[in-house]
């Protein structure tokens, strides 16, 4: 009824749609592809992805319901008779409960950013996760502090536990953060007990991999590998992660090294955005 | 243009789910794309008769909200609706079989096309990891929800197919 009515008025119209709609389209990749990060297309994108970005929290609710529902079904399974007057007091100690933990969880998030602010001597802005990609080939979050808070693009955003990305595109209340994992990342990075300097890459894959390491540096599981701040893309002296995994050899130029990140990305709801750090003393008396 | 109401509610069901179902239900690296099973759907529902306006906008509303390059996945909507409404067009014979292969092959298809239109456009993966690790896990996984989807609304809409010969031949 709805979908499948037939016309013919379009048929004389649709080669001209056809290829206005595709010439229009290749205009625009071309052009987004010029342009900078800053240029009008990747400003619209951020604008519609800030826009956008809040309608993910409803998923994340509507998980969160489908969980309570499934024990609301268990529980209307019993006799209702014991069960009424019991209920409505358990629905009000719930969530009383729910929201005590709410604030527990957050405390127990907020702790760990300043934690890890004080240890890194970090001067920057904390944010809440607000939204996530769901275009499989793009691995970015959407955070709720933006250029107003002092937020410019290419700044190191970390988590509690350490680095996991970095901030590509700024609206003035919002910004898109690339994480590690995306296969456009790429940060410098430094292994701490040999000091050895490469870059980690995130890939299709869903590694995370250490490169271009001289073949002749003996790596092994569980080096800490951090960010060196060569380049300037990142702030120097920051956790990455840890070695995980070296398949070959020293002298091996095929060697692939994976490093596992501090911070699982998957479920961050707080970050901090970082200006700047004074990482000297984390590093053990690093390198200059 | 009258007959335009129920798609674009379709439309608009296709993009809430895209943005508040797709980023928590995905599969190790495979995202729906509501989106694409969205036009697919019409494309085979609709024949000759599909029009392109509407895989452009909500190709461009992807782009936008997705992060994506602004313009890669219009072109591929708009590109994969004509290929699939065009061709069910002259193959349809009424079979459930013609129906779900030219669904499956028109997400096949944009899935890969869409991949390389990435690669193209800077992310630095090779082609086979492209296809081995987003494009193939990616188009089964949207054509599993194709399938189903066309299954339901087949039952309550009908299969769409009928007179698709004809729409093509006066074109």
């Amino acid at each position: 009824m709805a979908l499948n009515f037939q016309t013919q008025e379009p048929a004389r119209r649709s080669p001209l749609v056809l290829i206005a709609c595709l010439v229009v389209s290749l205009v625009l990749m071309t052009i987004y592809a010029r342009e900078s990060s800053e240029g009008p297309l990747h400003s619209v994108q951020a604008a519609v992805e800030t826009a956008v970005a809040p309608l993910g929290f409803i998923g994340a609710t509507g998980d969160a319901l489908v969980n309570d529902a499934s024990d609301a079904v268990a529980n209307a399974s019993a006799d209702p008779d014991t069960l009424t007057a019991l209920q409505e007091q358990n629905e009000e100690l719930r969530a009383m409960v729910a929201q005590a933990e709410e604030y527990r969880l957050e405390a127990e998030r907020l702790q760990g950013l300043l934690a890890m602010k004080d240890a890194y001597h970090v001067e920057g802005v904390s944010g809440r996760v607000i939204g996530r990609s769901y275009d499989a080939w793009n691995q970015t979050i959407t955070i709720d502090v933006g250029s107003s808070s002092g937020v410019s693009s290419g700044m190191t955003v970390m988590g509690a536990a350490g680095v996991i990305g970095q901030t590509v595109e700024v609206a003035p209340g919002s910004s898109t953060v690339r994480l590690l994992s995306d296969p456009r990342s790429g940060a410098a990075a430094i292994i701490q007990s040999n000091r050895a300097e490469g870059i980690v890459r995130g890939s299709l894959d869903g590694l995370i991999y250490l490169e271009n390491i001289s073949a002749d540096v003996a790596v092994s599981v569980g080096d800490v590998v951090l960010t060196s701040g060569l380049g300037g893309s990142y702030v120097r002296g920051l956790l990455i992660g840890e070695v995980v995994r070296v398949d070959g050899n020293p002298g091996d130029a095929t060697r692939r090294i994976v490093v596992a990140q501090n911070t699982s990305a998957k479920s961050l709801e707080d970050v901090t955005v970082v200006f700047d750090a004074d990482t000297q003393a984390t590093q053990g008396g690093g390198d200059s | 243009m009258e007959n335009s109401a129920p798609l674009v509610v379709g439309a608009i069901i296709a993009i809430v789910l895209q943005v508040v179902v797709a980023p928590f239900i995905t599969v190790l690296a495979a995202t729906p794309n509501f989106l694409l099973v969205y036009c697919m759907l019409v494309a085979v529902f609709r024949g000759p008769s599909a029009g392109f306006i509407l895989p452009f906008v909500l190709g461009l509303f992807f782009d936008l909200a997705g992060g994506g390059p602004i313009g890669a996945m219009a072109f591929t909507l708009v590109l994969a609706t004509f290929i699939v409404s065009r061709s069910y067009g002259a193959l349809a014979n009424d079979t459930l079989f013609m129906a779900l292969i030219m669904l499956v092959g028109g997400i096949v298809i944009a899935e890969v096309l869409y991949g390389i239109l990435m690669i193209a456009g800077g992310n630095p993966a090779t082609v086979v990891e492209g296809l081995m690790y987003r494009c193939l896990p990616c188009a089964l996984y949207d054509s599993l929800l194709a399938v189903v989807l066309y299954l339901v609304l087949s039952r309550f809409f009908g299969n769409g197919n009928t007179s698709h010969r004809e729409a093509t031949l006066l074109h």
